[in-house]
């Protein structure tokens, strides 16, 4: 589980900043909302954010000059992108100015709250050597696993393959970029290797309600653990 | 032919040829008849004197006389006739034949000897008349030939004096004709360039080899092509700023159906029509954006580049795993390496359009497979599905515009297969509607030509 965070929405549309704030402080967030990119600069400077949902287009300076700068600056805060213009051309630019995940708009709200959710992850995981996802904790310092409180024995390439997923919860994962991230061990690694561990790791976790699925033919997604979903 | 450069050029010399032809035979005709009618005239003019030397003066008396084997040597001629007339001082005739024109009054002898011409007996000849001193006096002797001998050498000089001409001249239109061709030949290639050329080619043409006068129609011709390439970009900010301004608002709009829905109630029928319809608003504004992207004359003016369609899925997978899951569909992928030459942007919406379309109407629990990969040489996209299927009468009006499949389930605008089939025309993609395995289901495959 996730603990509530302070976010910060750049939105000139009142509406949609409305709404998008609603369901975050459904989800229990603190949040705040500013309707300018300079706003949003001065914002997150002054103030401790833990994430930040920005908008392209905003009057005055744009979202882009907004993520540039405060990069620019070392301000790390995790940063959503949400775009409305051609979706590939400005998600490029917005993950070369540093930019963590974005959002063509529209968007459903349910798909918004989780990559919020994942973003927070991401965020706390820096914090802390700790990574909890539901009923599982890993310890990064100590390389230690737990279950439900209980010890988790885990190989250390399960454990390699298990942090490449917890990483990017809720996002598919190829089985040649998992490969690539335990490559370190030296050997080849096959795909069907890859399979193995990843059964392994299903067989320990799955009794606890932690599900690793499989996208048929190409890779891995751990599922967001989380009992209740808005809408659908 | 009147229109075209070559006929022109050669109407515009035909004219000045002819004169000219006309003009140097006739300059030849004269020029060289001259000399060689003055060569006959000698002759003649011989024979005047052989038979002046004839005439006798004796007693006060002038006498001709001229043996018969003489005369018949002297009328002997290949070609023509030969008269002659001998006259006395006093006019009185000698000998010869009498009828013979006389001198032209006003005649002025040239040494000794008055050349004109005449008629005797219906035919054009030549007269030499001769003074010749008799006893003091004067006597006339008369040699005149008819002309064949003068009008063959004429028709003589005159062919060899055209037939060369005529030879240059011929030579100088087939050097016209064969010039021209070689002249206009780099702008054959330039239109050879503009006809390979796809609608959404809007670069400025290379002038290349053209000659400098062909340089003018290649500026204009270029800065019409700016000015095309101009109102696109303008067309694609419209369209840019118009999906910028849908967006946001439908995405605020759905926003706050979903925070409504969440909290339930009385109203959840409504609620759930309101959520659906803006959802279908939305996807419905993309896609009108990406057909008016798609289309010709809607182009975005942008040359194409490498896209590798496997990456181009792998990235877009994401997203489309997510839907699939909620609608409890098994969406699986089978990525070969394929790269094709295009827009990237309007490749991934064709993916998209055709992955939405397997979900929308694959039923729950269906298997939906996106591929990509090689095949004798095409780079290939395809998604099937095991749902419904299209019959194959309906396979070709399913590319159309708005047409959707009598009695089919599901929300879709009747847009999605035609984008994708303008987006696989924009690419010289082929797009084939079949069944999947097992004939089941369906399968929508773009196949991209090679290289």
């Amino acid at each position: 589980m996730i603990s509530a965070v302070r976010i910060l929405i750049v939105e000139d549309d009142a509406t949609l900043a409305s709404g998008i704030a609603r369901i975050l402080e459904g989800e229990g967030h603190a949040i705040d909302v500013v309707a300018s990119g300079e706003q949003a600069v001065l914002g997150a400077r002054q103030e401790r954010f833990d994430v930040m949902i920005l908008d392209v287009g905003l009057p005055g300076i744009d979202g882009f000059e907004v993520l540039r700068r405060l990069r620019a600056t070392g301000l790390k805060i995790p940063v959503l992108v949400l775009t409305a213009r051609d979706a590939l051309d400005d998600r490029v630019r917005g993950l070369d100015l540093g930019a963590d995940d974005y959002m063509p708009k529209p968007f459903a709200m349910p798909e918004l709250a989780a990559r919020v959710r994942a973003l927070v992850r991401r965020s706390q995981a820096q914090t802390g050597p700790k990574i909890v996802h539901g009923p599982l904790v890993l310890d990064t310092l100590a390389r230690r696993a737990h279950l439900n409180g209980d010890p988790l024995d885990l190989a250390a390439r399960e454990w390699a393959v298990l942090e490449v997923l917890l990483a990017r919860v809720e996002k598919i994962v190829s089985k040649e970029s998992i490969i690539q991230a335990v490559a370190s061990w030296g050997e080849e690694l096959t795909p069907n290797a890859i399979e193995v561990y990843v059964s392994r790791l299903r067989a320990k976790l799955e009794p606890a309600g932690v599900r690793i699925r499989t996208v048929r033919g190409f890779c891995y997604m751990l599922e967001d653990f989380q009992e209740e979903k808005l809408g659908k | 032919m009147a229109s075209s450069l070559r006929g022109r050029l050669l109407n515009m010399l035909l004219l000045p040829l002819a004169v000219l032809l006309a003009a140097g035979a006739i300059g030849a005709y004269f020029l060289s008849l001259e000399p060689a009618s003055e060569a006959y005239d000698q002759a003649l003019g011989d024979i005047a004197l052989a038979l002046g030397e004839r005439i006798r003066v004796g007693d006060g008396k002038v006498s001709f006389d001229l043996p018969g084997a003489a005369e018949e040597v002297l009328r002997k001629d290949k070609y023509d006739t030969i008269y002659y007339h001998v006259r006395g001082p006093d006019g009185v005739p000698l000998a010869g034949d009498p009828g013979l024109p006389a001198i032209p009054p006003g005649s002025v002898p040239e040494d000794g000897v008055i050349a004109y011409g005449g008629r005797y007996r219906d035919q054009d000849i030549r007269v030499i008349a001769l003074l010749v001193p008799c006893g003091g006096q004067i006597c006339t002797v008369q040699v005149a030939e008819t002309t064949n001998k003068r009008r063959h050498l004429a028709r003589q000089i005159i062919l060899s004096s055209l037939v060369p001409q005529l030879l240059i001249a011929l030579l100088t239109l087939a050097v016209v004709w064969f010039a021209v061709k070689r002249g206009l030949a780099p702008l054959e290639g330039l239109s050879a360039d503009i006809r390979a050329r796809s609608a959404r080619d809007l670069r400025s043409v290379d002038p290349g080899h053209a000659p400098a006068e062909a340089r003018p129609l290649v500026g204009a011709l270029n800065q019409l092509l700016g000015q095309v390439a101009e109102s696109s970009r303008n067309q694609q900010r419209f369209l840019a700023n118009a999906a910028h301004q849908l967006r946001t608002p439908l995405a605020g709009l759905q926003a706050h159906a979903e925070i409504a829905l969440a909290q339930a109630g009385p109203r959840r029928a409504e609620l759930e029509q309101m959520h659906g319809a803006t959802v279908r608003t939305a996807r419905l504004a993309n896609q009108l954006l990406a057909l008016a992207r798609a289309e010709p004359g809607g182009f975005r003016a942008e040359a194409p580049a490498p896209v590798s369609l496997r990456a181009m899925v792998e990235d877009a997978a994401d997203e489309w795993v997510h839907r699939a899951l909620a609608r409890d569909i098994d969406l699986g992928f089978e990525l070969g390496e394929a790269r094709v030459s295009g827009d990237a942007l309007l490749l991934r919406e064709a993916f998209v359009n055709l992955v939405h379309n397997a979900l929308e109407y694959t039923p729950r629990g269906g298997r939906v497979t996106a591929r990509t990969g090689m095949r004798n040489g095409n780079a290939y996209l395809e998604v099937e599905d095991d749902g419904p299927g299209i019959p194959p009468a309906e396979r070709a009006q399913v590319l159309e515009r708005f047409y959707r499949v009598p009695g089919t389930a599901g929300t879709g605008s009747g847009l999605g297969l035609a984008i994708v089939r303008e987006i696989a025309l924009a690419h010289g993609a082929e797009v084939e509607i079949g069944p999947g395995e097992a004939g089941r289901g369906c399968k929508v495959e773009l196949r991209f030509p090679h290289g």
